[in-house]
């Protein structure tokens, strides 16, 4: 992402002295923009603006690493509001807390829990990525001890949540290694909590109590050097997070560098159906992480499922797994359909197929999640790819007939079929939606 | 959204300079009406050549109030008079188009401040007192210097829509490319990057078969960026060009009557 001309000739000094080269400052931002000079060739322009200048081909959205080993994950990178302009580029991090004022029992038991957060969807493995540590004692050793009790009872990288910096220093001092998120440093301790993320190299929340003093302070921790960075704006009601979000992300991607990292919201409710709720909101509006209280799992899934829709690249189809779905449990007399795993294919024909009324397997052959008659022309619906798919899953043990049905608008495969799969292939309507007149004439009545 | 400015209302055509000399505002409520319903998003007004420089303050402030009592559209004030500008703006309801200022210095200077005075949108265009450059590269250049003027004054770059100057393909052909070349670049000035505009008819004076030149090249400069036109609303293949390239280029969702969509919005 290049600078524009205008913005290239804010930071120039408007000397017009020709010594560029170029016969005014305008034209000398012109040929920056271009990439026809170099910045160099200005004697004059000042050290902030050269800053400014050369950060502006940094990402909007700094990328922030969290954690060591397996459980590490990335924030940040992001370059858009909304997904469908291109996607959203790493999932929003899930923190689960825990206070130290429970005892070392409660801790452990609520560890375990939190690590048995780990969910099967559509395939693939999708967990919280973060235990996050209160200091509600205000004691610095109480802090320090569950944060050492926490990391031995997980692998998930740690979120140490403490104002006072002696506390953080002695948590640190236990927990450093593994780098946790630092929370946080505020317009009164940030000298001291910069120098420990430093120490550290872990990333830092920086917490404003508005959009205005985040800006200021991020300014601050930056001058000091530190750009591995995580933004809390201290927004607490749910509709003013939305607006600081959103205002964070949108000043992000216009470049204005102090709002240019990641961010922490607090979905924290004592009705754990809000705090779900909460947090579905903050996963949709740009949070970079997430911290809930439960760690029941009926109030996490929801969230998880949240985020992996919210992050799916909306440009790359998406496909369901191949399988064989039962539809309103079929028994063996039940037909046997077969479609694409396109999840739009799958989803109209499941759904056509369920208002039918009548119990039916459907096997979605592995298309790479493209549509019946794309898959047709792009050869992956073939009546090889058929006949593996039927095989391989074994759907003909299932039933007691030897039939399949295929889509009306590949009938010229229905030959080829029959002998690969030694099936009787019958050919279905072109559209879903004939599905249920179709069993009624050709299925129920046979 | 690509905006049509309607440029019928002028006193160059004869039935609005009757319009004007008989105090009648039914022909320029007739093309305000007619305009909208083809799909123009401002109408151009303009006071023609006739009048002193004194009549045409009272004349445009006139046809401004006649054209937006027969519609609810804006208004593009289309005069190098500034003292019938300024009439035209102080009478406008809503946000007004001043058409048109250059980046010569003293218009700058007086009409980016009127602008922003009177909160209005303003047209550029990139020439100057040494005349309408001939390459791309210095219609850039001086579109730069109209965006860091406007910004000197506040003038947000979405308000301002900047025109690379379309010249006759007839007899300044190897202008046309230029030209496409410059609209493709002005819209890389800024971010927000500037509205661009051009006086669309220019294209084909005095060819032959003008509607079809000036509807292949609206295609062409809407694929390159162009944001507007001053052009005649009342061609409906141009429009429906216009129609279709904004399908095209993704700016409008597609619906089997996007056509018709289009004159409605």
């Amino acid at each position: 992402m290049g600078l524009t001309g205008l913005e290239i000739f804010k930071q120039l000094p408007k000397t017009n002295c020709k010594e560029c080269g170029q016969p005014t400052c305008l034209a000398f931002a012109m040929q920056l923009a271009a990439g026809k000079a170099g910045l160099d060739a200005c004697p004059y322009v000042s050290a902030a603006a050269r800053e400014a200048l050369d950060s502006a081909s940094a990402p909007p959205v700094a990328l922030v690493k969290i954690g060591v080993g397996e459980k590490a994950f990335e924030l940040g990178n992001e370059t858009v509001l909304f997904r469908h302009d291109k996607r959203f580029e790493h999932p929003t991090g899930i923190a689960i807390q825990v206070s130290d004022k429970m005892s070392a029992d409660e801790v452990k038991a609520k560890v375990a829990k939190i690590n048995k957060l780990v969910f099967d969807r559509v395939g693939q493995t999708h967990e919280v990525n973060l235990v996050a540590v209160v200091n509600d004692s205000g004691d610095a050793a109480k802090f320090a001890d569950t944060a050492k009790l926490v990391q031995e009872n997980t692998a998930y990288p740690l979120l140490l949540i403490s104002s006072n910096a002696g506390a953080m220093e002695k948590a640190l001092d236990v927990a450093g290694a593994n780098k946790p998120v630092v929370y946080a440093a505020d317009a009164s301790n940030y000298e001291a909590m910069v120098a420990l993320a430093k120490k550290f190299e872990a990333p830092l929340v920086v917490k404003g109590d508005n959009l205005d003093s985040l800006a200021d302070l991020v300014a601050k921790v930056t001058a000091l050097g530190y750009k591995n960075l995580i933004l809390d704006s201290g927004a607490r009601e749910l509709a003013k997070v939305i607006a600081d979000q959103t205002q964070i992300r949108r000043q992000a991607l216009k470049l204005f560098r102090p709002f240019g990292y990641p961010t922490i919201a607090f979905a924290n409710n004592a009705d754990p159906i809000v705090e779900s709720l909460n947090a579905s909101t903050f996963v949709a509006k740009y949070a970079g992480i997430v911290v809930m209280t439960t760690a029941e799992p009926e109030y996490i899934l929801s969230v998880i499922t949240l985020r992996l829709n919210v992050y799916t690249d909306p440009q790359k189809p998406i496909a369901v797994e191949s399988k064989i779905y039962e539809l309103l449990n079929p028994g063996p007399d039940a037909p046997v359909l077969i479609t694409t795993n396109f999840s739009l294919s799958y989803f109209c024909v499941a759904g056509d197929t369920e208002a039918s009324r009548v119990p039916s397997y459907v096997v979605t052959v592995d298309t790479d999640g493209i549509s019946v008659l794309t898959a047709w022309a792009a050869g992956k619906f073939t009546p090889e790819s058929i006949a593996d798919t039927v095989k391989k899953l074994g759907v003909m043990e299932k039933v007691n007939h030897n039939k399949i049905i295929i889509p009306g608008g590949v009938a010229v495969l229905s030959g080829k079929t029959a002998e690969l799969t030694g099936c009787e292939v019958i050919v279905g309507p072109r559209e879903s939606a004939g599905i249920p007149s179709f069993f009624k004439q050709r299925w129920l009545n046979q | 959204m690509f905006e049509i400015i309607g440029e019928r209302i002028n006193g160059m055509f004869l039935d609005i300079r009757e319009a004007i000399v008989n105090k009648d505002p039914k022909n320029v409520r007739n093309w305000a009406v007619k305009q909208a319903e083809c799909g123009a998003y401002w109408l151009d007004i303009n006071t023609g050549p006739v009048a002193s420089k004194e009549e045409q303050v009272e004349i445009m402030a006139w046809l401004v109030k006649c054209a937006q009592e027969a519609v609810d559209l804006p208004c593009a004030i289309d005069t190098t008079n500034w003292a019938a500008m300024e009439a035209g703006l102080k009478v406008h309801k809503g946000k007004a188009l001043i058409n048109s200022a250059t980046a010569e210095q003293a218009k700058m200077d007086v009409l980016f401040p009127m602008a922003a005075k009177y909160e209005a949108s303003i047209v550029a265009l990139a020439m100057n007192e040494k005349g309408v450059p001939k390459s791309a590269d210095d219609r850039c250049a001086l579109a730069m210097e109209l965006l860091a003027n406007a910004d000197g004054y506040g003038i947000s770059p979405v308000d301002l829509y900047i025109d690379p100057l379309v010249l006759p393909v007839n007899v300044a052909q190897e202008h046309g490319p230029e030209s496409l070349e410059a609209l493709r670049q002005i819209k890389l000035l800024s971010n927000p990057s500037p509205k661009t505009t051009i006086g669309l008819s220019n294209i084909s004076q005095k060819a032959p078969n003008r509607p079809l030149i000036n509807r292949t090249y609206l295609a062409m400069a809407m694929c390159v960026g162009l944001d507007s036109a001053i052009m005649d609303a009342e061609d409906a293949d141009l429009v429906d060009t216009a129609a279709t390239a904004s399908i095209i280029m993704n700016q409008t969702i597609y619906c089997d009557s996007y056509i018709k969509i289009f004159r409605q919005r």
